[in-house]
């Protein structure tokens, strides 16, 4: 009988269902603003550049703190993934090391 | 660099006149007599002191040909002095039509080379050589005795009507020219005539001078109401776009502390992950 850990069963399931639903919403968002800017009518096109002239205007340094704390969250979570792995990696060395010592 | 005058264009001075039309003078016989007067009233000719409609044609036709003899500096002097709107790149005709509305007789401020050009648009044969105060002399003598005490009539009721009323003495700001139809529509409009009102009831009469008055004062009244309605036109414009700005930057923002939340919890989760794969790989390798 295969062991199951429900730790990490409900850890990667919950990532899955999270990911794959932020996924589809947001494609679905992109798609709605490209369909509803792609409109070749006068006011669509005004739409357009009122939203080009709003991000050119943007100032961008005053969120840059927001998003350095961004940057840095996401830097420390691969960091934690790779953690994993190397855990991963030390659990298996530690399984194969006393049968690589037996066989000699 | 050296600023280049506009050249005279063929558009009206402005929108209450229209162009003199260009009839080449074999044509102007062809016109209907009320359009061949109406013509010759605009270029300051009496037409009902014309005997036949080919006096008239004449007549027209040679103050047509003097006004295009015109020195056209000479004619934005007298229009200058007669205050009269009209744009700086307005074409002759368009300036005669203009000098031909110039009533007054009060000729202080006038240049010489102007005061030739007015002789000359009240019907007047000059050379130019005339000493100023003798053409002054002839035009009031060609005004006429009835003509004049109509006048100095109409002078002492309009002092008597601007007394009754109490009317200010206006200020003499310099002339400026309505701006042409090359140059940008947002440049500030040339202030109002400023002339009193017994000026006004001594060259149109009392109730024209009033009428006139009634009609600036309006237009003022008119002008200024429609300044603030687009002043506060643009300040509700420029308030839209400020509360616009803000509404980006927090939304913005809002959506950056969702994702920092967001990512704060992936943290978390992943760290408590990282202590229980460490915990659980201890206990089982032991």
């Amino acid at each position: 009988m295969p062991e199951v850990d429900f730790f990490h069963f409900f850890r990667k399931g919950v990532g899955w269902i999270a990911t794959v639903y932020a996924t589809v919403v947001m494609l679905q968002s992109l798609y709605g603003w490209w369909v509803y800017l792609a409109a070749g009518d006068r006011y669509t096109s005004l739409m357009r550049r009122y939203l080009l002239v709003q991000a050119v205007r943007l100032r961008f340094w005053r969120f840059a703190g927001d998003l350095a704390v961004c940057v840095l969250l996401c830097v420390a979570f691969l960091i934690i993934w790779r953690a994993h792995y190397t855990i991963y990696g030390i659990e298996t060395a530690l399984a194969d090391g006393p049968r690589t010592t037996q066989t000699k | 660099m050296a600023h280049e005058p506009p050249k005279p264009s063929d558009a009206p001075s402005h929108p209450g006149i229209s162009p003199l039309p260009r009839v080449p003078g074999s044509k102007l016989a062809d016109l209907p007599a009320d359009e061949l007067e109406r013509l010759a009233e605009e270029l300051g000719l009496e037409p009902k002191s014309h005997k036949t409609k080919l006096h008239l044609v004449a007549a027209v036709e040679e103050r047509k040909a003097a006004v295009g003899a015109m020195d056209r500096d000479a004619m934005l002097d007298v229009v200058r002095w007669g205050r009269r709107p009209v744009a700086v790149n307005a074409s002759k005709e368009q300036l005669a039509l203009e000098i031909a509305r110039i009533k007054s007789m009060r000729f202080d401020g006038l240049s010489i080379r102007g005061l030739m050009v007015l002789a000359t648009m009240r019907g007047m044969k000059v050379t130019g050589k005339e000493p100023p105060e003798a053409v002054a002399k002839a035009l009031a003598k060609q005004e006429g005795f009835f003509a004049r005490v109509a006048r100095k009539r109409r002078a002492i009721v309009g002092k008597w009507v601007a007394g009754m009323i109490g009317e200010e003495e206006p200020a003499d700001g310099e002339y400026q020219f309505l701006p042409s139809e090359q140059q940008t529509t947002a440049a500030a409009p040339p202030p109002a005539r400023k002339e009193k009102l017994a000026e006004e009831i001594e060259e149109s009469g009392l109730f024209g001078g009033i009428a006139s008055r009634v009609k600036k004062t309006a237009d003022v009244y008119l002008n200024q109401k429609l300044d603030e309605i687009e002043q506060r036109i643009d300040r509700k414009l420029d308030e839209i776009d400020r509360r616009l700005g803000e509404w980006r930057d927090k939304e913005i923002a809002n959506r950056i502390r969702i994702m920092k939340i967001t990512l704060w919890a992936s943290v978390a989760v992943a760290a408590l992950s990282l202590l229980y794969s460490y915990v659980s790989v201890y206990f089982r390798t032991r």
